[in-house]
C-alpha cells in the first residue's frame, strides 16, 4: 500500500471513477431513512409532553395501535410499489372478521352455518384469497385503474357487511367468535397476551444497563472504524488508554448505582465522562493513522455565518426560558399558557440553533479537520450549557434527570468526536478489515441495545412490584407485525417476486417485455394485501369478539399514507416494507400521543395530514439525493 | 451451403385493408449484421414486431436454422432465442443495473420449497458479462435510471448475449443518441456479431448502418427496395436510396431555386 498519500491509497477492489461513499452516506440514501428519523422526532415531542411516553405501558399501547395499522401498511406498500391501490383493504378487514364470526355462529333468523373455528377460518382465507384474485385479475384483464376496481370492491364489501349482518343476525354488530369449537387454540394464535407483571426478572436491569452502555460504546467504536484510517502498526500505548477509559466508564457506573446521593453522582458522573474521553483517545491513537501535521483553522463565511445564526438562536432560546415564568399557568392567547410559551419559544429556538449549527459543522468542515473540531467543540459546550440550564431551569422531572444526562454524554461524545477529527485521518477509500469489524461491531451494539429494551420491556423486578406498578399486557399481535415486516422485507429484497414487483411498478412494459409475468405478479399483490386483511380481521375478532359492520371502513387510506410515509412511492417501483412498518408506527405515536398529552383529539386529522405532507416532502427529497448520486 | 439463422421470406402484413408491409425477403447469419433502412413510416415497426413475436404475418414464412417457425407471443420468440431491445422499453429506471441485466430470470438458491436470489453471483455474473462486451459499468448497484441512453443500450445487447439469444434485434438504437453514444452503442453490436449473435439493426441512418453491416434491406413505404449484400451496393448508393432517391432530387431542386 502506499504511503506517501495516505488520504487517497489506491483501491484495488473498487473503481476508480467511483468515489468513496461512506458508509452513512450509503445509509442517508434508503427510502425509509425520512420515517427513522421522523418517528425519533415525533417519539421525542411526545415524550416530552405526554406522560405516558417512555413507560412501558405507553409503549404497549403503541406498539399495539401500531400492530394491525402496520400488516396492512406493510402489505399495502408491496401493492404500491408493484403500482396500484387497494382501496378495498380496509373494507375487508372487517369483512373478512365478520364472514368468519358468522360461519361459526348458531344464532339468528337464517341461523349461521355453525361451523368449527379449524374449518371456518380456512374458509375465510380462502374468500380472502378470492377478493385479492378478483382485484388483481379486474385491474389486470380489463386494464381497469385498481383505483376504480378496488373502490368498487370497497363498496360492495361495505354493503355486503352492513347487509349479511342485518340479514342474518338482525343487527349490525356481529359477535361472540368465542361460541365457535376450537376457540382456545385460535386464541392462542391470534389474541393471546403476555403479562407483564406474571414474569419476574431480577436481573433486568443490569442486563438493560450493561446492553445500552456496551451497546452505545459498540455502536461509537464502529463509527470510528468505519471512519478513519488504520495503523499500519498498532500502537500498544493508546490500547492501554482505552482499557483504562472503558475500566474508569464501568466503574463509574457501578458507582453511581451502588452509592446514592447528589455528591457521588456528581462524582460518578465526572468519572464516567472523563473515561469516555480518555478511552475514545486512546482507542484513536491504538488503531488509526495519525494526521502528521496540523491543518490550519480557517472558518469560511457561510460556516460562520450559520455559527453565528445557531448561537444567536440558542441565546435567544436561553433568554426566552429566563423571562417568562415557568409556573405561570395564565392563558395568553388561543389555549396557549405562559408556561407552555416558555416551552415552546425555548425548545423551538434552541433546537432551529443547534441545527444551524449542526449546519456549520458540515459547512465548516470543507475548510479542513481543525475547523471541523473547533466547530463540533462549540456545539459540545452549547451542548453543556443547555443541560445545567434546563437541570437548574426545568420544572419537569423528566427533562431535568434524563435530558440533562443525555445532553451530557451527548457533549462528552461530540468532544471526542472533536478529538480524533483533529487528531486522525480521514478514510475515503474501502478497507475490508476495517469495514466489517466497524459493520459486526454496529449490528451487534444495535442488538444489545435492542434486547436491553426488549428485556426491560417484557418483565418487572421485585423492587417495582413492592412499589405497586400498574400491569401491563402485551399482545401477541405485535409478534405478527414484527413477523410481517421481517417476511415482506426479505421477500422484497430477496427473491424473484420481490425484483418483480419493483419492475412491474416501475416500468411495466420493459418487466413483460423480459419475461417477467406482470399480470400474475400484480393479481398475487392483491392476494398478499387481502390475505394481510384476513390476519387483521382475525386479530380483530378474537380482541374484541365482536365486530361492528362498518370495522376498517375508511381505514384504507391510513394504510397508504403509512406507505408513503414510510417512503413509497405512490406511482410504484420504489419504497421499502419495513418503511410502511415504521410509517404506521409513526401514526401510532401520533394516534396515542394526542390523547396522552390531554390535548383535545378532534384536531388528530390536521396533525396526520401534518405528518403526512412533511414526510412526503422529506421523502422526495432523500429519492432525488438516491438517484443523484448512485 | 447450410440455411441461414434466420430467413424471411416474402412476409407481408395487413392491418384491415392497409398493406402495411409487402413481399419482404431476407436473411441473417450469426456473426452478421443485417441493416433494415427506412424513414418513418416505412414499415420497420411492423417488421420488428412480426419478428418479435407480437405481431402474426399474414402471408409469407419465417425460417430459422432452415426450419419453418411461426410465434404467438414475444415469449416464444424468446425461447426460440430471438431477442428485442426496444429503444425505451428496455429497463426499469429506478432498479440497479445487475437487477435489470437479470430481471425475469434471476439466479436462485433454494433450501426446499424457498428459493431467494443470489445476489452476489447476479453482481458478478453482471459485471463480468458487460465487460465482456466491452462495457466498463462502474458499480452494478447503479440505478438504470442514471445512465446515459448508449449505456442503458449496452446493458440490454449484454443481457440479451448473456441469455443465450442467437438473433438479437435491436429498434433505433442509436436514433435517441449523440455522435458519440451512438459510436459507442455501434463498438456493442460489433462485439455481439463477434460472438457469433446474428444482428438485425433496424436504423434510418445509412452512416450508422454502413460500418457495421453484412447486408442491407431498405423499406419505403412497406415495400422493399431492394435486399443488398455489402459488396453490391457502395455507401452512397445506400444514403440515395434511403433518401428516396428521386425524391430527394426533386426536392434538392425545388430548395435551391427557391
Amino acid at each position: 500500500m502506499d504511503t506517501a498519500d495516505i488520504t487517497a491509497r489506491p483501491d484495488t477492489i473498487g473503481d476508480e471513477r467511483l468515489a468513496y461513499r461512506g458508509v452513512f452516506q450509503r445509509l442517508l440514501i434508503r427510502p425509509e431513512i425520512g420515517a427513522i428519523i421522523g418517528t425519533i422526532a415525533i417519539w421525542i415531542f411526545f415524550w416530552a409532553v405526554a406522560i405516558p411516553f417512555g413507560t412501558v405501558g405507553g409503549t404497549s399501547s403503541i406498539l399495539d395501535v401500531s400492530a394491525t395499522l402496520g400488516i396492512m401498511a406493510v402489505a399495502v406498500s408491496m401493492l404500491m410499489i408493484g403500482g396500484e391501490f387497494d382501496l378495498s383493504a380496509g373494507a375487508a378487514t372487517g369483512a373478512l372478521g365478520i364472514v368468519t364470526i358468522l360461519m361459526v355462529k348458531n344464532v339468528g333468523a337464517m341461523g349461521g352455518a355453525g361451523l368449527s373455528l379449524f374449518v371456518a377460518i380456512p374458509i375465510s382465507l380462502v374468500l380472502a384469497l378470492g377478493l385479492g384474485w378478483f382485484n388483481g385479475t379486474m385491474v389486470e384483464r380489463l386494464r381497469l385503474p385498481s383505483f376504480i376496481v378496488t373502490l368498487g370492491s370497497f363498496f360492495i364489501l361495505k354493503g355486503s357487511k352492513l347487509g349479511f349482518s342485518k340479514l342474518i343476525v338482525d343487527q349490525i354488530q356481529v359477535g361472540r367468535i368465542n361460541e365457535g369449537s376450537g376457540y382456545g387454540f385460535w386464541r392462542q394464535i391470534f389474541a393471546s397476551e403476555w403479562q407483564r407483571n406474571d414474569h419476574q426478572f431480577g436481573g433486568r436491569d443490569f442486563i438493560y444497563t450493561a446492553g445500552i452502555i456496551g451497546g452505545f460504546t459498540a455502536v461509537t467504536i464502529a463509527v470510528h472504524e468505519l471512519s478513519y484510517v488504520r495503523r499500519k502498526v498498532f500502537d500498544p500505548k493508546g490500547a492501554v488508554l482505552f482499557v483504562g477509559g472503558l475500566a474508569g466508564g464501568v466503574a463509574g457506573v457501578v458507582f453511581m448505582h451502588v452509592a446514592d446521593s447528589s455528591a457521588s453522582n456528581w462524582g460518578a458522573g465526572l468519572v464516567i465522562g472523563t473515561s469516555i474521553l480518555v478511552g475514545f483517545f486512546g482507542y484513536g491513537l491504538w488503531r488509526f493513522e495519525s494526521r502528521p501535521t496540523w491543518a490550519g483553522l480557517s472558518l469560511p463565511s457561510d460556516a460562520r455565518s450559520s455559527l453565528g445564526i445557531g448561537l444567536g438562536l440558542v441565546a435567544a432560546g436561553i433568554i426566552s426560558s429566563l423571562i417568562f415564568d415557568p409556573s405561570s399557568t395564565k392563558e395568553l392567547a388561543f389555549l396557549v399558557t405562559e408556561q407552555g410559551l416558555r416551552a415552546m419559544l425555548f425548545v423551538g429556538l434552541t433546537s432551529a440553533g443547534l441545527t444551524y449549527m449542526v449546519i456549520a459543522v458540515r459547512r465548516g468542515g470543507v475548510a479542513g479537520p481543525t475547523s471541523k473540531a473547533v466547530l463540533l467543540a462549540t456545539l459540545a459546550a452549547t451542548l453543556a450549557i443547555l443541560a445545567f440550564l434546563i437541570k437548574s431551569e426545568s420544572v419537569s422531572q423528566k427533562f431535568r434527570g434524563v435530558v440533562f444526562v443525555v445532553l451530557l454524554v451527548g457533549a462528552a461524545l461530540l468532544v471526542s468526536w472533536a478529538i480524533s477529527t483533529a487528531t486522525h485521518v480521514e478514510r475515503r477509500f474501502p478497507d475490508h478489515a476495517a469495514d466489517r469489524l466497524g459493520g459486526v461491531l454496529a449490528v451487534g451494539g444495535l442488538i444489545a441495545i435492542t434486547i436491553g429494551v426488549i428485556l426491560r420491556l417484557l418483565f418487572t423486578t421485585n423492587a417495582e412490584i413492592a412499589a405497586g406498578i400498574s400491569p401491563t399486557k402485551f399482545s401477541v399481535r405485535i409478534l405478527w407485525f414484527v413477523g410481517v415486516a421481517v417476511l415482506a422485507t426479505w421477500v422484497l429484497g430477496r427473491t424473484r417476486f420481490g425484483s418483480w414487483t419493483f419492475a412491474v411498478g416501475g416500468n411495466k412494459d420493459a418487466a413483460r417485455q423480459v419475461g417477467v409475468p406482470a399480470a400474475r405478479t400484480k393479481t398475487q399483490l392483491f392476494m398478499i394485501v387481502a390475505v394481510a386483511a384476513w390476519l387483521v380481521g382475525l386479530l380483530l375478532a378474537f380482541r374484541l369478539n365482536t365486530l361492528q359492520s362498518g370495522t376498517g371502513d375508511g381505514l384504507e387510506f391510513e394504510y397508504i399514507i403509512a406507505a408513503a410515509v414510510g417512503g413509497t412511492l405512490l406511482t410504484g417501483g420504489y419504497g421499502s416494507a419495513f418503511g410502511g412498518a415504521i410509517g404506521a408506527v409513526i401514526m401510532a405515536i401520533a394516534k396515542q400521543g394526542i390523547p396522552f398529552s390531554r390535548w383535545n383529539s378532534d384536531w388528530r386529522f390536521v396533525f396526520l395530514g401534518g405528518i403526512l405532507l412533511l414526510a412526503v416532502i422529506a421523502n422526495n427529497l432523500i429519492r432525488e439525493k438516491a438517484e443523484a448520486s448512485r | 451451403m447450410t440455411a441461414p439463422t434466420l430467413e424471411i421470406e416474402g412476409i407481408s402484413k395487413f392491418y384491415g385493408n392497409i398493406n402495411a408491409l409487402h413481399d419482404i425477403t431476407t436473411s441473417v447469419d450469426s456473426g452478421e449484421v443485417t441493416c433494415v433502412l427506412g424513414d418513418n413510416g416505412a414499415g420497420k415497426s411492423t417488421f420488428i414486431k412480426i419478428l418479435a413475436g407480437a405481431h402474426r404475418q399474414s402471408e409469407g414464412t419465417l425460417r430459422m436454422d432452415g426450419k419453418e417457425v411461426s410465434f404467438d407471443s414475444p415469449r416464444d420468440a424468446l425461447a426460440m432465442g430471438i431477442a428485442t431491445v426496444y429503444q425505451d422499453l428496455a429497463m426499469v429506471p429506478l432498479m440497479s443495473v445487475w437487477r435489470n441485466f437479470f430481471l425475469g430470470s434471476e439466479p436462485t438458491k433454494s433450501l426446499g420449497p424457498i428459493s431467494w436470489i443470489d445476489i452476489d453471483k447476479a453482481k458478478t455474473v453482471a459485471k463480468e458479462e458487460m465487460a465482456k462486451m466491452g462495457i466498463d459499468i462502474r458499480d452494478t448497484e447503479q440505478t438504470v435510471g442514471t445512465l446515459s441512453g448508449g449505456e442503458r443500450q449496452s446493458v440490454a445487447i449484454a443481457r440479451a448475449a448473456y441469455f443465450g439469444a442467437k438473433v438479437l434485434i435491436l429498434d433505433e438504437p442509436t436514433s435517441a443518441l449523440g455522435v458519440k453514444q451512438s459510436g459507442m452503442v455501434l463498438k456493442y453490436i460489433v462485439a455481439a456479431r463477434q460472438r457469433g449473435l446474428a444482428v438485425i439493426f433496424i436504423t434510418h441512418n445509412p452512416h450508422h448502418a454502413w460500418p457495421v453491416g453484412d447486408r442491407f434491406m431498405i423499406l419505403n413505404r412497406g415495400q422493399s427496395l431492394g435486399n443488398f449484400a455489402k459488396d453490391e451496393i457502395t455507401r452512397e448508393e445506400l444514403v440515395t436510396m434511403m433518401a428516396g432517391g428521386a425524391e430527394l432530387e426533386e426536392l434538392t431542386h425545388e430548395l435551391e431555386g427557391a
